[in-house]
């Protein structure tokens, strides 16, 4: 279980529409910033890896310090960024992957909109258990 | 690492030269003690051969590696990696400002805020915009504290309105972020200085304006219900405009300008209302004072002047700045504003009424709103700035568009009447008669005059003398009373609307009359329930039994009948046991009282008596008698007023009876011990029963009349004695009817108690024999018929016609006549005779099976004695 963990669910337009620390150390204020800092910066890199590659799974592609960003990119191109200071590969990706269902569902509701936050507080509770199974 | 630079200055093998770089810099690190000068040196190496073959990640990368722990050395080193990922192709801008943040946050450090600030700053236009929100949050907080401990807070108090709007932060941060806003703009000496605070939230689709130009409102009440709906109330009282030119012979009205057809009018003199809604997205409570609203007061004349102000294409920010500006030095003595401190709580919203009063004629805008923040910021808001960005992306101009709500054209003060219906009761029971007063003040210095009101229910409220309301001037020191007469007709929830017009003396104003608008809300509980159930009594044409049912609805009352009165053609009521007194009607009981109608004979010569007027005994009193109580007389106002406004409510049945009679039922609410809401006051209920027919299932009714008893010699001759049978039609149509008189079925009897079994069904002539055969003696109950038992005769026979036929009009009466012959004394009962009738309705008239048609009735009974005289 990672000890350090946040996850952050970015559109295509770099707008993040869903954010959870799903850690199991207690969140700290300054913690928090530095998170999104670094999955903030994350991004350039993203941006140019997913062209690469036909590949969902983007695996690590950034570090800081000890914590690395493993990123799932979608073919709408919404980017799940999971940040942890783990080394599980298999974990990391079967969590991305039961994240993709959910994030398809939540795109089914017709009266969601695309690209808006997701304020679903199922999606949030399921995020959360899925994130104690695999990580 | 010499190995390294030497490949790079051959320029071949470049994986070698990075190889040896590489390891140089990782032995310096780890191996050599203290040789962290080294290994930056051989980074900075690194770095530049990178560079020079434009791989600006790496560089930046081992830049960061350089970095370190020194936070000097390590910010230098981090401001490079951000160059370097800045030079990189593509920019990786997002790179680019984390490092700087980082490096900025070594400066700090390292006591270096200039080198600090200056970082965040490259750094802010990277963030410029986005929706991370910790990161904005953290960037412009900590430049602002920066700039703050630099002195320079005029720039702390502008990065510290960036996160005012903090809501995802947790309870302590925005606490935090709060007061330090306050705390610069302390320091920074703004606290007299208005600004445009994003905090708190104003919904500027909210506002809603409520002035009174010459439709002025009672009560708050009556604001709320919708203009269409007054308007259209209105629409009788209200003189209409004439459309067409007056002629010179009529004074000239001052012509009306086209903006002053479009803009609202006001009086100088009467506030103006506007609700804004203010939101507080956090978690904090934030207190607000001196809520008021920023307004200007210009002269006429500059009309010209505004118009071509607003009408052009004019810059929001210039505008936001006019106002910064004016509100400094505004002459606040033409209007007076209303003051409102109020605190919100955190996430809540509430609405803010805040009122501006005209004292001088001219055009009043109304700019914006503003407040003071924690007792130390000033922050104003501006209406028209908003609002300018949506009219311009409309193509089509509206008709009434937002802003125009807040441009008034005041005028010189006018007479405004104030009405107020004292002890209007909001819970009433249904039926309840009460005196209400309508008090009308004027408190200016003109007088009203011509009065007209109108009232949207006059079921319920009656004004008695209308007309003699045109004719009264209220001034200031004379207010005035007018009676009204309240009676709760139906229960539920009742709305009324009263409008009240009034015309203005001074023929000179703008505004030649004025309307004022009241309404109010009551709730009418059921009391009463009383159901009327007529029938005619048999064998009479002009009594009816009438069977009246009365229910008590409500279970926290109890009421006391008083009386029962019937209007409608001359009726006569009465009960028909005279010492029965109904009970007191306890709550939630019921009782049933028998009563006996009859139709009083109309006086001849009376053909203007309206139907209404009761004739004497239409009334029944129904109370015990020693309560000392008279009966009321239902002919006079408000009782018959309300009679016929129930007449015309409650529906005629739709077999359109003419005949139908009304009864209006009074009693009086008994004071009851619990409390029910309702204010008690010796009430009187009334409760009308209109259109009660007085039909009965057959449509034809008849009454036989003749003597009783008779005294007849029946040695010289037998009796005849002649009878008469008037018959009624009471339906619409006309009946051919058809009496039947049988001699089969005798049912009378003989006095005597002979065995003699009467023949029946015997018919046709015999001969009959008095002399012989008849014995009559003096003693009339030894009386034996005689050797008739074989061949019996009846004593009795119809000798008129067997069957008489007939048509008979709607609603009218014929007589025929029939005659009986008597033979031997005796009580018979002439009840063997049948009615036939048929119905002929129109054809064209629909709906014929539920109609009755055709019917047969047997006779009622009728007795009649013929005694032997001596």
């Amino acid at each position: 279980m990672a000890t350090t963990a946040c996850f952050i669910i970015v559109s295509r337009n770099d707008i993040p529409i869903y954010e959870a620390e799903v850690g199991s150390t207690v969140k700290r204020e300054d913690a928090a910033h530095l998170h999104q800092f670094i999955l903030h910066a994350a991004q350039d890199i993203v941006q140019d890896l997913a062209w690469t590659t036909s590949a969902m799974f983007l695996k690590a592609i950034d570090r800081f310090n000890d914590l690395v960003v493993s990123v799932y990119v979608t073919a709408g191109h919404t980017r799940f960024m999971l940040l942890h200071d783990s080394r599980n590969d298999d974990g990391i990706k079967s969590f991305f992957q039961e994240v993709h269902e959910l994030y398809i569902k939540t795109l089914l509701n017709p009266l969601y909109l695309p690209g808006s936050r997701i304020t679903s507080s199922h999606f949030d509770t399921k995020v959360r258990a899925l994130a104690r199974k695999y990580l | 690492e010499m190995m390294g630079v030497t490949y790079f200055m051959l320029n071949h093998s470049r994986k070698e030269a990075e190889y040896c770089m590489e390891n140089a810099f990782n032995t310096y690190l780890k191996n050599v003690p203290a040789g962290h000068q080294n290994a930056t040196r051989c980074g900075l190496w690194w770095i530049e051969m990178l560079k020079a073959r434009d791989q600006y990640k790496e560089a930046a990368s081992v830049y960061f590696h350089i970095s370190g722990e020194e936070s000097l050395h390590s910010a230098v080193m981090l401001e490079q990696a951000s160059y370097c990922y800045l030079y990189s192709k593509p920019p990786m801008l997002r790179k680019y400002g984390f490092h700087l943040v980082l490096s900025g946050n070594q400066y700090k450090k390292c006591d270096q805020i200039k080198h600090a600030i200056r970082t965040y700053q490259r750094a802010i236009s990277v963030f410029k915009g986005t929706t991370w929100s910790y990161i904005k949050d953290h960037v412009h907080f900590h430049v602002g504290q920066w700039y703050a401990f630099l002195g320079l807070y005029d720039a702390a108090v502008v990065h510290m309105l960036e996160v005012l709007m903090c809501a995802h932060q947790s309870k302590t941060t925005q606490e935090l972020f709060l007061k330090n806003f306050l705390h610069f703009v302390q320091k920074a000496g703004k606290a007299c200085e208005v600004l445009k605070l994003p905090l708190p939230i104003i919904n500027a689709s909210s506002l809603k304006v409520v002035f009174e130009d010459h439709r002025t409102y009672a009560s708050p009440a009556a604001i709320g219900v919708r203009e269409s709906l007054w308007r259209s109330f209105e629409e009788e009282v209200i003189p209409s405009l004439p459309t067409a030119r007056t002629n010179w012979l009529e004074v000239q009205s001052k012509p009306i300008s086209r903006k002053r057809k479009e803009s609202n009018v006001c009086i100088v003199g009467e506030a103006i209302q506007v609700d804004v809604e203010f939101k507080n997205p956090l978690q904090i409570s934030i207190p607000l004072t001196n809520v008021s609203l920023i307004c200007e007061l210009f002269e006429r004349s500059d009309e010209a002047q505004t118009d071509a102000s607003t009408s052009s294409e004019l810059q929001n920010n210039e505008h936001i700045n006019l106002t910064a500006e004016r509100l400094m030095n505004f002459d606040k003595s033409s209007f007076a504003l209303s003051d409102v401190d109020c605190t919100l709580e955190s996430g809540s919203t509430t609405m803010v009424k805040l009122t501006v009063t005209p004292r001088e004629e001219g055009i009043l805008n109304i700019v914006g709103v503003k407040w003071r923040l924690s007792g130390s910021v000033v922050g104003c808001y501006n209406f028209l700035t908003t609002t300018m960005k949506k009219t311009a992306t409309r193509k089509k101009k509206q008709k009434r568009s937002f802003t125009d709500n807040l441009k008034f054209e005041v005028i010189k003060s006018l007479p405004k009447l104030e009405g107020l219906i004292h002890t209007l009761p909001e819970k009433v029971y249904a039926g309840e008669l009460r005196h209400l007063t309508l008090e009308l003040s004027n408190m200016s210095e003109a007088a009203v005059k011509n009065l007209k009101m109108k009232i949207s229910h006059p079921r319920f409220l009656n004004i008695g003398k209308a007309e003699h309301l045109k004719d009264i001037v209220v001034r200031k020191d004379s207010p005035l009373s007018w009676p009204l007469w309240f009676h709760a007709a139906v229960p539920g929830n009742i709305s009324l609307y009263i409008v009240l017009y009034y015309e203005i003396e001074d023929a000179e104003s703008f505004m030649k009359y004025r309307t004022l608008r009241m309404f109010y809300n009551l709730e009418v509980l059921p009391a009463i329930d009383v159901s009327f159930q007529i029938s005619p009594l048999p064998s009479t044409l002009q009594k009816f039994l009438v069977r009246m049912d009365v229910a008590s609805r409500t279970s926290l009352e109890d009421f006391q009948i008083h009386q029962l009165s019937s209007l409608g053609s001359q009726w006569e009521i009465s009960l028909i046991d005279t010492l029965f007194h109904p009970p007191l009607l306890m709550s939630a009981q019921a009782f049933t009282c028998f009563l006996m109608l009859k139709r009083c004979e109309k006086p001849k010569g009376s053909d203007e008596v309206s139907s209404l007027t009761p004739c004497i005994g239409g009334d029944v009193k129904l109370s015990p008698n020693d309560d000392g109580e008279s009966l009321y007389d239902i002919s006079l106002s408000p009782l018959s007023d309300f009679h016929n406004c129930e007449r015309l409510h409650q529906e005629k049945p739709s077999q359109g009876d003419s005949d139908t009679v009304d009864f209006v039922l009074i009693s009086r609410r008994v004071h009851s011990e619990s409390g029910s809401g309702v204010s008690y006051s010796p009430c009187l209920l009334s409760n009308h029963a209109c259109h009660c027919s007085i039909s009965s299932s057959s449509p034809i009714s008849w009454a036989v009349e003749g003597p009783r008893e008779i005294h007849h010699n029946f040695s010289a001759s037998f009796c005849e004695v002649s009878l008469r049978m008037t018959l009624y039609n009471s339906s619409d149509a006309v009946a051919s009817l058809r009496v039947n008189t049988l001699d089969s079925n005798q049912s009378g009897f003989l006095l005597s108690d002979s065995s003699a079994v009467l023949p029946t069904n015997q018919e046709g002539w015999y001969n009959v024999s008095l002399e012989s055969e008849i014995k009559v003696t003096s003693d009339v109950r030894g009386t034996i018929l005689n050797s008739l038992s074989s061949e019996s005769i009846r004593p009795i026979i119809w000798s008129g016609s067997s069957s008489t036929k007939l048509q008979l009009e709607p609603s009218s009466t014929v007589q025929i006549p029939l005659q009986v012959c008597i033979f031997c004394p005796g009580t018979y009962d002439l009840s063997n005779y049948v009615v036939q009738w048929n119905l002929q309705w129109p054809i064209d008239q629909g709906n014929e099976e539920t109609r009755p048609n055709s019917g047969t009735c047997p006779g009622y009974p009728y007795y009649i004695t013929v005694l032997p005289s001596s």
